[in-house]
């Protein structure tokens, strides 16, 4: 009952019958037929076997007989029938091995199918009737039964249709067989006569030219109305001796010589190609679609015939006139096949009428493009001899041809690629475009995807953590939408955080490390100034002792000095004043005042000492003593005269170094010199600053030290405390101030620059940037100002921060000399802009950083690379390597 | 430890990249402004008085009154800007039977435009965009259609002719006293379809299209009459010293305007400080590699104007600039802006010059073209 019910539903299913359920159904409906109370022989039993073979008969056959007696009868035939077919069979078998496709000819199912399938529901009901069943089969006797089960899995017959004509003298049963690979109707009509196989071959050959016509009629015909006029076949049924040699492929429409060319043909590449163009017509977009697909350049004429497109009327023509179009003529004559009017049909056929119909109104005549592209090439006469079309690149001879090419397809695409954009040229969908805008469109599925779920990724992460900062930031704005400096350039005035090092930094630095004093020079400097310092306050005190002696007695002098050394300060090391004066000493100073007070109030370290700027070779520095009045010649000898003796005392009998005191009477200072260091000591008073009164001056006239250098020192304590306070604290000022002295050393064009008025300078370009300069910038950018006419006299000079007054710290420059520094500056700078920057320092270039930038990109390389030559890294670049690739590979690659 | 954490792609907002180095992101450019005085004040107090400017003032607008176009001129550039509009016009709207080529849209840019133009160049220039590509049978037909109908309007007129003759940007309509130069673009969307044979150039077709931004960021932003000043001044300085030549008028427009507008206070700066300005940037490196330069503002992000300069010409435009920079300081602003002649027309950038005994000499080219490349890449995106 359920196979029934699966038989039933299958018939109104149609094409619909699954795979998945054809073994099954088939397998119950077996059984039924043999079964003893099967009634059910009236109508067809179908077996499927797994060997890939097929049988149908027709029960009908034995309509004659009782249903009951021609159940056992009807196997019989079966098996016999089979043994006959097998041969065949196991053919097209091997043929079309493949896997079945959906069902290729629609119309012919939705025809055939249909009419057949009505009256099994009245077998159906009256199974247990003979009168019925014979009602039955006789109403289904104009037309035929047919069956078609599509299975594409396991089966190796995929489509099956079986016709049963009881009535029929003949006996016939018409198989039909759509074998899956040629996808055209490939049918067989079989005659229950047992045995004759003879006959069945000559009836297969007949049968297939038959079907193939039905199915090319088909669309316009409808088999059922082809069928009627003769029930006889009469053609079919006495098939001419020449049919059977004839072997006629309906989707190439050839013949070919035998059934070995035949089978040849059908599995050669020409007719798969052809067939899956069908197919595919087909699947597109259903009836229609074939015409449609093959049709889709408007106003082309099609032959019926051939199945051939042609462009234009002339290509019709001559088609038509060909000798390929003949041959077809010729075989379809021969067959009987109708043969279309010659009249060309416009494509898409009768169906599309109504499309087509717009495309005409859209587009009634396609316009030729592109007349000004295509040049005549002209013989002497004038004449034109041929055409060139420069957008295509092809020649005619025939006007008419040019006419064509300026309508052809072709041509327009070249017109659009090249000329106007936006044309419209109608594309011929082909197999490969249409995979690739399949192709496309997955990928943008993909794509969108990726973005929706980043989107999302977003909004649940890093959304919610960033407004969560923000929050607990309060107000705080991050510093990338910081407010704008007043001017729009990017980057400046922006805290960027660390910068990696350019190559002009790497350059700046490793001059920097040549030119820097080395250990052993720093701590003769050092020395040398320490024990002059000591030696200056111990002289201090011995002057101090000697103006009070009669109060004080010599003890207090030792006490004093163990108080200095209870405070720690033993000499001037942190670039302050080292003030002679002990604690106690200094209220006792104000509150006896009767006593006169220390004539040396302190020293202090100036120049390039205090700042730092010590450079590689440099061996003279300068201390600045303060006394408590205007400094004299006489004091000036005294010191001189006693500070041997202090300095011998200071730095411990039988050591190293032998001082060399000097008295430079002229500098207004005493010069303290050993093997390698040259210490000035000036002498000077703030009293000096104070404008002398002329009896001042007229009264020490003799005696007073010089007053501009007394003054210079002076100076010189305000430089050093202004560079303490401004300068050092810039980043890179100090590295760049110590490259600009080496400069001035080396290049005479700088040479006049003073290093106080360089130090203003290197100062305010540092301080204007607006944010930390790395070393190589700042000099660039000390560069850029000095080729920008900073320092030309046009320019606002340098205002020294020292003096209350206006004061050019370098108004004494003469132009000569600032238009070659100028220069130079400009020379330098487009230097160090052209990657030059050794010669602007005088050093060999260095390598380029290997790993400057690309290792931040890919650190898998750079740890690799990296062991290779850790040795020789150039710089300090392979120790932050090191640490890197420690915390990468957490020490397992660390021998 | 991971270097570069503060400029990876973490610290950039709106980037998704959680912690995954930036791969083919380009490097942020991290390049700094040129030094200028006029921005770097407070750190350079003026310590004595500014020197007298008048006589360079009077000079600057005595030259700038000989670079002015004559009212004649003008009116002679207006009408045959008139007359070619009307045409192209027509041709946009209702092109007929003219099939060589579509347009879109038809603008006027440059000089004219932008109020700029020299005196003895009579030249205006349209860009014409067109709709279809432009091949160069499309110029070829769109000049003889303009020619055409400018001739009718010409002769309706009873003025004299014009001859329209194509070259490699479009074409230029030619009267007796004026010229316009139609520059031929076209679309954006269709740039990546030209083809160099079939094609005008894509970069001609691209900075014609450039030209169009070019002239509305002028039109909203730089229409200060100073600036329009200096440009004349500048456009005329460069193009009489050779190193200069290569700069192009949208640099200079950017530079003048730079110059002119961008100082704390934002207002039009004196034209004597203005012109100093201009000539102490580009000595002070405004246009060398590894300078951040002057931000085009109507390119994408981050692009510098003298981009567009090859190095070398970099390196001789600064050059150029650094000697003219002495030369004026030494009071030759006479020569530099052509008030006189130097010693018969010779670029005084080029010549070794005395002034009160002080020698100002030109300055070597400091680029070669070394073996080894000198990628300035990594110089300048770092």
């Amino acid at each position: 009952m359920m196979a029934a019910n699966n038989y039933f539903g299958f018939t109104h299913g149609g094409t619909q019958y699954g795979a998945a359920t054809a073994s099954a159904a088939y397998g119950g409906q077996t059984g039924y037929a043999v079964a003893p109370a099967a009634t059910a022989a009236t109508y067809g039993t179908q077996r499927a076997a797994a060997t890939g073979y097929d049988t149908a008969y027709q029960a009908a056959a034995a309509t004659q007989a009782a249903a009951h007696a021609h159940a056992h009868a009807a196997v019989a035939a079966a098996s016999a029938y089979d043994a006959s077919k097998s041969a065949y069979y196991q053919q097209a078998a091997a043929a079309y091995p493949t896997a079945a496709p959906p069902q290729p000819q629609p119309t012919y199912d939705a025809s055939a199918a249909k009419p057949a399938y009505s009256t099994p529901a009245s077998y159906a009901q009256g199974t247990y009737s003979q009168g019925a069943a014979q009602r039955g089969a006789a109403a289904a006797k104009p037309a035929y039964g047919a069956v078609y089960s599509a299975t594409t899995a396991t089966a190796s017959y995929p489509t099956q249709a079986y016709t049963a004509t009881p009535a029929q003298t003949q006996k016939q049963i018409g198989r039909m067989v759509l074998p899956t690979r040629t996808g055209s109707a490939l049918s067989t009509a079989k005659t229950t006569n047992r045995g004759n196989t003879a006959y069945d071959t000559a009836l297969y050959n007949a049968a297939s030219m038959y079907v193939a016509q039905q199915s090319k009629a088909a669309p316009g015909t409808g088999w059922k109305n082809y069928k009627t006029p003769g029930t006889g076949q009469p053609r079919r049924a006495k098939p001419p001796p020449k049919a059977q040699q004839l072997h006629y492929c309906d989707v190439c429409r050839i013949s070919c010589a035998g059934p070995q060319t035949y089978k040849e043909h059908l599995e050669g590449q020409k007719h798969k190609k052809k067939e899956a163009a069908v197919k595919l017509a087909a699947a597109g977009g259903g009836a229609s679609a074939a015409g449609g697909a093959r049709g889709a350049a408007g106003g082309a004429l099609r032959c019926e015939l051939c199945d051939v497109t042609c462009t234009g009327a002339d290509a019709y023509a001559a088609h038509v006139r060909g000798i390929k179009h003949q041959k077809v003529v010729k075989l379809h004559t021969m067959l009987g096949k109708p043969i279309p009017s010659t009249e060309p049909t416009k494509v898409g056929g009768d169906k599309e009428k109504d499309e087509e119909k717009e495309d005409d109104d859209a587009e009634p005549e396609v316009q030729p493009v592109g007349q000004d592209y295509i040049e005549e090439i002209r013989a002497d006469d004038g004449k034109a001899l041929s055409f060139n079309c420069k957008l295509c690149d092809c020649k005619f001879n025939d006007p008419n041809a040019k006419e064509m090419h300026m309508k052809g397809r072709r041509h327009r695409l070249q017109y659009k690629k090249k000329v106007q954009p936006d044309l419209e040229v109608k594309v011929k969908p082909s197999m490969h475009q249409r995979k690739l805008a399949e192709a496309k469109a997955q990928r943008m599925m993909v794509r969108d995807e990726l973005w929706a779920r980043r989107r999302m990724h977003d909004v649940y992460g890093q959304g919610i953590e960033e407004d969560e900062r923000m929050y607990w930031e309060g107000g705080i704005e991050p510093w990338w939408r910081g407010p704008h400096h007043h001017h729009h350039h990017h980057g400046m005035g922006m805290g960027y955080g660390r910068r990696p090092e350019t190559s002009d930094d790497r350059h700046v630095l490793t001059k920097h490390a040549e030119i820097y004093p080395g250990d052993a020079q720093l701590q003769h400097i050092h020395r040398a100034v320490a024990h002059t310092e000591r030696a200056l306050k111990s002289l201090s005190d011995a002057l101090a002792d000697s103006a009070r002696q009669k109060t004080v007695p010599a003890k207090t002098k030792v006490d004093d000095k163990k108080d200095d050394k209870a405070d720690g300060k033993e000499d001037g090391r942190d670039n302050q004043l080292f003030s002679f004066l002990a604690e106690g000493e200094q209220a006792g100073s104000t509150s006896t005042a009767g006593d006169a007070p220390r004539a040396l109030k302190g020293v202090m370290r100036v120049g390039l000492l205090a700042k730092g700027l010590l450079l590689k070779g440099d061996r003279d520095v300068q201390l600045v003593v303060l006394c408590h009045d205007r400094p004299t010649v006489t004091l000036l000898k005294r010191v001189a005269a006693d500070l041997p003796h202090h300095l011998a005392k200071v730095k411990g009998p039988g050591d190293e170094p032998k001082y060399k005191v000097e008295l430079l009477p002229a500098e207004g200072a005493v010069q303290v010199s050993d093997a390698h260091v040259g210490v000035l000591v000036s002498l000077t008073s703030a009293v000096v600053r104070e404008p002398a009164d002329g009896g001042d001056i007229k009264r020490d006239d003799k005696d007073v030290l010089p007053r501009q250098k007394c003054l210079d020192a002076l100076a010189a304590l305000r430089h050093a405390k202004w560079f303490q306070a401004r300068a050092a604290t810039l980043q890179s000022c100090v590295i760049i101030i110590r490259i600009l002295r080496d400069l001035c050393r080396r290049i005479p064009n700088w040479t006049p620059l003073n290093s106080y008025a360089m130090e203003l300078l290197t100062a305010g370009v540092v301080q204007s940037a607006g944010a930390a300069l790395s070393p190589g910038e700042a000099l660039r950018r000390l560069m850029e100002a000095v080729a920008g006419g900073l320092l030309l006299e046009h320019g606002p000079g340098l205002r020294d921060p020292c003096e209350k007054e206006l004061v050019d710290a370098l108004g004494n420059m003469p132009p000569q000399k600032r238009e070659d520094l100028t220069a130079s500056a400009q020379q330098f700078l487009r230097q160090i802009a052209f990657r030059q920057i050794h010669k602007v320092l005088d050093m060999e270039p260095l390598p380029k950083a290997k790993h400057a930038t690309g290792a931040w990109k890919f650190p898998r390389k750079r740890r690799r690379s990296n062991t290779d030559n850790e040795h020789d890294a150039p710089n300090g670049e392979g120790k932050i390597v090191k640490t890197e690739e420690k915390s990468d590979c957490s020490d397992t690659n660390k021998k | 430890m991971v270097r570069g954490i503060g400029r990876g792609g973490r610290g950039i907002p709106g980037r998704g990249g959680m912690g995954r180095p930036p791969f083919n992101r380009p490097r942020v450019l991290m390049l700094r402004p040129p030094f200028d005085l006029l921005l770097a004040e407070p750190a350079f107090p003026r310590c004595k008085p500014a020197p007298d400017d008048s006589v360079l003032t009077q000079a600057l607008l005595k030259r700038h009154t000989e670079l002015c176009p004559s009212p004649t001129d003008q009116a002679a550039v207006l009408s045959l800007v008139t007359k070619l509009q009307t045409v192209l016009d027509n041709i946009v709207v209702a092109p007929g039977e003219f099939a060589a080529c579509q347009l879109e849209e038809v603008r006027q840019v440059g000089s004219y435009k932008k109020g700029t133009m020299m005196a003895g160049k009579n030249v205006a220039d349209i860009v014409v965009i067109m709709k279809t590509l432009p091949t160069k049978e499309a110029v070829e037909g769109l000049s003889n259609k303009v020619n055409e109908e400018v001739n009718k309007l010409m002769k309706a007129e009873g003025s004299g002719a014009v001859v329209s003759a194509c070259h490699e940007r479009g074409f230029t309509v030619t009267g007796t006293s004026a010229a316009v130069r139609v520059l031929i673009t076209t679309l954006h969307q269709n740039l990546r379809k030209i083809e160099p044979d079939v094609h005008l150039d894509y970069k001609v077709i691209s900075s014609h299209l450039a030209a169009i931004r070019h002239s509305r960021w002028f039109e909203e932003n730089a229409h200060h009459s100073s600036s329009k000043v200096l440009i004349r001044l500048l456009r005329d300085m460069c193009s009489r010293h050779s190193g200069l030549v290569p700069l192009t008028p949208w640099m200079i427009d950017l530079l003048a305007h730079h110059c002119i507008m961008n100082n704390p206070q934002r207002q039009a700066l004196p034209i004597n400080v203005a012109f100093r300005r201009a000539l102490s940037l580009m000595a002070g490196g405004l246009f060398l590699p590894g300078c951040a330069g002057l931000p085009d503002p109507c390119e994408a992000a981050h692009s510098r104007a003298h981009t567009a300069l090859d190095l070398a010409a970099q390196d001789l435009a600064a050059a150029t600039a650094q000697t003219l920079l002495r030369v004026v300081a030494r009071g030759g602003h006479l020569y530099v802006l052509g008030l006189q002649p130097f010693e018969g027309g010779k670029d005084i950038s080029l010549e070794i010059t005395v002034w009160d005994g002080v020698v100002v000499s030109p300055l070597a080219p400091a680029y070669n073209d070394s073996p080894e490349p000198m990628d300035t890449d990594d110089k300048d995106s770092v």
